[in-house]
């Protein structure tokens, strides 16, 4: 008791001088903040309240013509195309959790190995990430064409049947997914690779030893220490594809008979082909609302690797 | 720490009849996805190449009897894609500029200024995280129309700028510096400001360069942001304006911009390659 009577006074003794030391210095601080206050307040945290304002309201290129409660929501949810478009979303997580999951982790193993070539292949591996997506979207849809495309002319030289691809209702979502991996598979590879190369190799060496064969190493060590990245990647993943827009955007408009249409498409649609502002609020409060548990996932098992003060 | 060279095999193993049977059938995965991989770029390089009529041409023909290298003198002219070179680079590098002085500064604030609240602020920009960006992007093109900077670049930048991502990363790399240097310069008089520059920037050069680069190279190619912000077609970004003129122009010739387009990203991977390990960009 007595300790803390000391502190206690020793602090009032130090009162004045800290605080006045400390408003400047917090000044200075929150100077150095302003930028980006300033930047996070007009472009983030206020169109974040905007768009929930907006959702209860009616918004047309002449502005906000009045509160509609829930007018909006009730539109958006009775439309069926509200749940064709979360749908193709959930089809779209999975085709891309089991394309776009197994592959950047096998590709990470297999160049990991690759003494010297590594850095060749990790560098052809990240490029489709690199071109502007609009470029690698056109030159895919010359690929996909039902009539001379690419992919049909090889199906042709082994006599196998062309196919419609992007407009084709059941084929064009994985068509969409083996071009979302091609432009995304890169970018996870190499951060899988650096997460294997900080694996202490003393650990393969030891199992090695002891007569591990390869593939053990692998599932027995590699995969288990990589699991914290992977969990991290995959939900990652899940936030990213949900909002897939510019895929469906520039090959298929949604189609054919909205297989492919995805929420912000939809937002898209209802805000600059429409105008219905408040509509289009609506639809972004939904994805707030599905995309906030992933999110949160998210953070919580970043935070160990954010949080390290 | 494990050192270069030695993967899940070690260097004996890989010389040995397993170990070489293995590395092969890795080898030859690997060559199968670069070929996958690169496909869609020799398919534009070749497309380039031929004329307009045999381009639609059903059939599978990659290189033409006649190539025409003419195309592509003739697809930069067209497409004035010096023009979309310059509009794109200014879009991409004053975002990296803006978001490279906006983070850095106040992730040095954060780190080590400690303003009251910080923790409050942090836990608001990871949150910010988590929202994704289409659902304030009605409000944002609003926010965008009443300053009066649609067909305006500061249009682009400002959301550029805005970046949790990197601020939270920045003020992680920040926290590693030795207060022992703060210090000696403070003895010694210097203001935040020199510190700022003269100890904080220049020992975080890597990683600045690192999340410089990654920002340079997602907005090199970004999409639906510049499509509704520079809607002036003398202002337009490669990828929007490429976009625009997919129909309008014969194929051949959209081709062989859009191989042109791909080479500066390119040349960009090459330098991330060199610069990504030493980055310390460890998550």
């Amino acid at each position: 008791m007595t300790s803390t009577v000391t502190a206690a006074t020793d602090l009032n003794v130090n009162v004045t001088s800290r605080r006045r030391i400390h408003w400047r210095k917090q000044g200075v601080a929150y100077l150095f903040l302003l930028p980006a206050l300033i930047v996070f307040t007009l472009v983030t945290w206020y169109p974040i309240l905007r768009t929930i304002l907006y959702s209860f309201q009616e918004v047309n290129v002449a502005g906000v013509q009045g509160w509609v409660g829930f007018s909006n929501y009730v539109r958006m949810f009775g439309n069926p195309i509200f749940y064709t478009a979360w749908q193709n979303t959930l089809v779209y997580v999975l085709l891309s959790l089991v394309m776009g999951a197994m592959v950047p982790i096998a590709l990470a193993l297999m160049i990991n190995e690759m003494r010297g070539l590594s850095s060749f292949f990790q560098t052809i591996v990240y490029l489709p990430t690199l071109i502007p997506i609009t470029v690698g979207l056109i030159v895919w849809r010359q690929i996909y064409r039902p009539e001379g495309g690419l992919l049909n002319s090889l199906l042709g030289l082994m006599n196998l049947p062309p196919q419609l691809w992007l407009q084709d209702a059941l084929l064009a979502k994985p068509a969409l997914i083996v071009i979302m991996t091609w432009i995304g598979a890169g970018g996870s590879t190499l951060l899988y690779l650096y997460a294997l190369r900080e694996i202490p190799t003393e650990l393969f060496e030891a199992a090695e030893l002891d007569g591990f064969s390869v593939l053990d190493r692998v599932l027995y060590i590699a995969l288990p220490l990589l699991r914290h990245r992977i969990q991290i990647m995959l939900v990652l993943q899940v936030i990213i594809v949900a909002q897939v827009f510019t895929e469906p955007f520039v090959l298929t408009g949604g189609g054919p008979a909205n297989s492919t249409t995805s929420p912000v498409l939809e937002i898209y649609n209802a805000a600059f082909t429409r105008t219905d502002f408040g509509l289009a609020s609506a639809w972004g409060v939904s994805m707030l609302v599905a995309l906030s548990a992933f999110s949160i996932l998210y953070i919580v098992f970043t935070r160990k690797d954010l949080d390290q003060d | 720490m494990g050192t270069a060279n030695r993967g899940i095999m070690s260097n004996t193993e890989w010389r040995s009849f397993v170990g070489r049977f293995i590395g092969l059938f890795y080898l030859l995965v690997l060559m199968l996805a670069a070929i996958l991989v690169l496909f869609p770029f020799l398919f534009s390089f070749t497309g380039g190449l031929h004329n307009s009529i045999d381009i639609v041409k059903p059939g599978f023909h990659l290189w033409p009897e006649k190539p025409l290298w003419d195309n592509y003198r003739d697809a930069w002219e067209r497409f004035k894609l010096g023009r979309l070179f310059l509009n794109t680079a200014i879009a991409a590098g004053g975002g990296v500029i803006g978001q490279l002085v906006v983070s850095s500064l106040a992730a040095y604030s954060l780190s080590r200024l400690k303003p009251i609240g910080r923790n409050l602020i942090r836990a608001i920009l990871l949150i910010t995280l988590a929202v994704p960006g289409i659902v304030y992007l009605v409000p944002r093109y609003v926010v965008m129309a009443d300053l009066d900077l649609i067909d305006n670049f500061m249009g682009l930048w400002l959301p550029y700028s805005a970046s949790s991502f990197m601020i939270l990363v920045l003020n992680n790399a920040f926290d590693q510096i030795p207060k022992d240097l703060y210090e000696a310069a403070e003895i010694d008089g210097a203001s935040e400001v020199r510190m700022f520059l003269n100890i904080t920037i220049p020992l975080s050069s890597s990683v600045l360069l690192v999340l410089g680069l990654f920002a340079f190279i997602s907005f090199w190619g970004d999409f639906l942001w510049p499509f509704l912000i520079l809607r002036d077609s003398n202002l337009q970004t490669i990828s929007v304006r490429l976009f625009t003129l997919s129909r309008g122009f014969s194929l051949n010739l959209w081709m062989a911009a859009s191989f042109i387009a791909m080479i500066p990203p390119g040349i960009a991977a090459f330098f991330l390659q060199r610069h990504a390990p030493k980055g310390g960009l460890t998550f």
